[in-house]
Parts: structure tokens; sequence; C-alpha cells
């Protein structure tokens, strides 16, 4: 029971919105996430870490997502309804905040994360990239990193 | 940056080398450390499963970017029964008890 109330108490936390008025101080983040779906917690944690980094005044330069960490801006993953949506979690944060969630473009195209640009660059049906994320290139983790403080990554 | 996976077991060994080239590119002067089953990325011979890249052609790659710092833990090696002379590149060993100490000269660290 301390257990599904702890969790309970987490998901409240996770879910809720940031004040509209964030205090300014800290460091400048880099977040990598190369945790997909089967990596659930440590996928968690890193948005939990991101979204507690803002709450606690430090800049969060880039959000970037590689490896498995791709899926997490599929706009077409459905999760059951007792279960957390991590992709909404992130878009609300990113609406929030205005932290921007970068995603590896040539992790993405293998993994079926296109945005329309690129659906109809290939001559796709379809387009699935969340909106809130945008596909970029590696270099823009490079960039990004080399203008933090520190890189923090999660999964792998 | 620490590389630890196989060649060809997963997209890990691919995906890690190319952020290397990418921080070289961005001028990140980045440093590689090939511990575990990561120093099998070094063997030359290696046979290529045919959806995939030749690991070595990118190894190969890392000393035109200017990547000449590469790292190989001496007790990885031991596990493997190689040698330095099995290796493709000229490397610079390094005990695992200094691991530590060379992470520590770097601002960033990134773990494969």
């Amino acid at each position: 029971m301390a257990g599904f109330l702890y969790m309970s108490n987490l998901n409240t936390a996770l879910t809720s919105a940031l004040p509209s008025a964030l205090p300014k101080a800290g460091l400048t983040y880099t977040v990598l996430v190369r945790a997909g779906a089967e990596q659930q917690s440590q996928a968690l944690s890193a948005f939990s870490f991101t979204k507690e980094l803002l709450l606690q005044g430090h800049q969060v330069l880039r959000v970037f997502f590689y490896q498995q960490g791709v899926h997490w801006a599929s706009g077409l993953r459905v999760m059951p309804q007792d279960e957390l949506n991590l992709t909404h979690l992130w878009q609300q944060l990113s609406k929030d905040s205005g932290v921007e969630l970068g995603v590896c473009i040539a992790a993405a195209l293998q993994s079926g994360i296109v945005d329309q640009q690129e659906a109809s660059r290939y001559e796709l049906g379809h387009h699935s990239l969340a909106p809130q994320f945008t596909l970029m290139g590696l270099g823009q983790l490079a960039a990004a990193s080399a203008d933090s403080d520190r890189l923090v990554s999660f999964g792998g | 940056m620490t590389l630890s996976h196989t060649p060809y077991g997963s997209l890990s060994a691919k995906e890690s080398l190319d952020v290397a080239l990418v921080l070289a590119a961005f001028e990140q002067q980045p440093a590689v450390l090939f511990i575990d089953a990561g120093v099998l990325q070094l063997l030359p011979d290696s046979q290529t499963p045919s959806s995939h890249k030749h690991i070595g052609k990118i190894i190969a790659a890392l000393d035109m970017y200017d990547i000449n710092q590469l790292w190989v833990e001496q007790e990885s090696l031991d596990y493997f029964g190689l040698t330095q002379e099995d290796l493709s590149q000229q490397v610079q060993l390094i005990d695992r008890s200094n691991v530590a100490q060379l992470c520590a000269q770097f601002d960033q660290h990134l773990v494969f």
C-alpha cells in the first residue's frame, strides 16, 4: 500500500504543471535520452530529472533523443489508460517551459519516425513525429553539449 | 567517450562512433576509450553482417577526423586473449585502475 501511495504521489509530481515563473539560477544542461520504451525507468528518470532541473531554475539548452530514445518522439504511441504516456509528458513540459526536444534524424528515420517534410521527401504515405519534437542532426547534440556546463545521458 | 559494445551485436557501436565523428567535426576533440567487448571493434578482419556498415571503416576514419587519442583498457584485451598487435589502429593501453584518472581529464564523458 505504501508503495502504491508513493507511486501515485510520484505521478502527480510528474504530471503537475510547471509554475509560470521559474527561478533563474544555476547551470546550463544538455539532456541526452537514449533509453527507449524497453528501459521505462531510465526513460522516466530522464524526464523527471529534466523537469526538476527546470523547477530549480537551471537552463536546459536542449533535450536530445538518440538511439532507442527516438521512440518517445512518435506521435503514434498509445499507452494503456492507467500508465503514463511519456511522449505526452515531454510535449507538455516543452509547451510549459519552451525546452527544445531534438530528435536525431538518422535514428528517427530508421525507426519510422518522420515529420511531414521527410514524409514527402521520401514519398511516404504517413508522418508520425509528435508535435513539439523536432528532427535534427547529431551535430545539434554536439553543439548543445559544447555550450552546456553539464551533459547528462540516460539509458543506452 | 567510452565504448563497450560489440561491433555488430546492436547498432550501439555504429551510433557511438557517429557521435565521436560529429563531436570531432564540431571541434570538441573527443578521445575514445574501448573497454569490455568494445575492444572487438578494433579487430581488423571481423566479418560484417551484410546489412551493416563495416565498423572497421568508421574506425579507420577516426584519424582523418583528428580523433587520435584512442585508448584501450588492458584488462579487456586480456579477457579476449588479444594483444596490441591484433588491433587495426595505433592505440594507447591503460590499466583499469587508471581509467578514472583519464576520464577526469575531460569536461564531459559519454558512456556507450
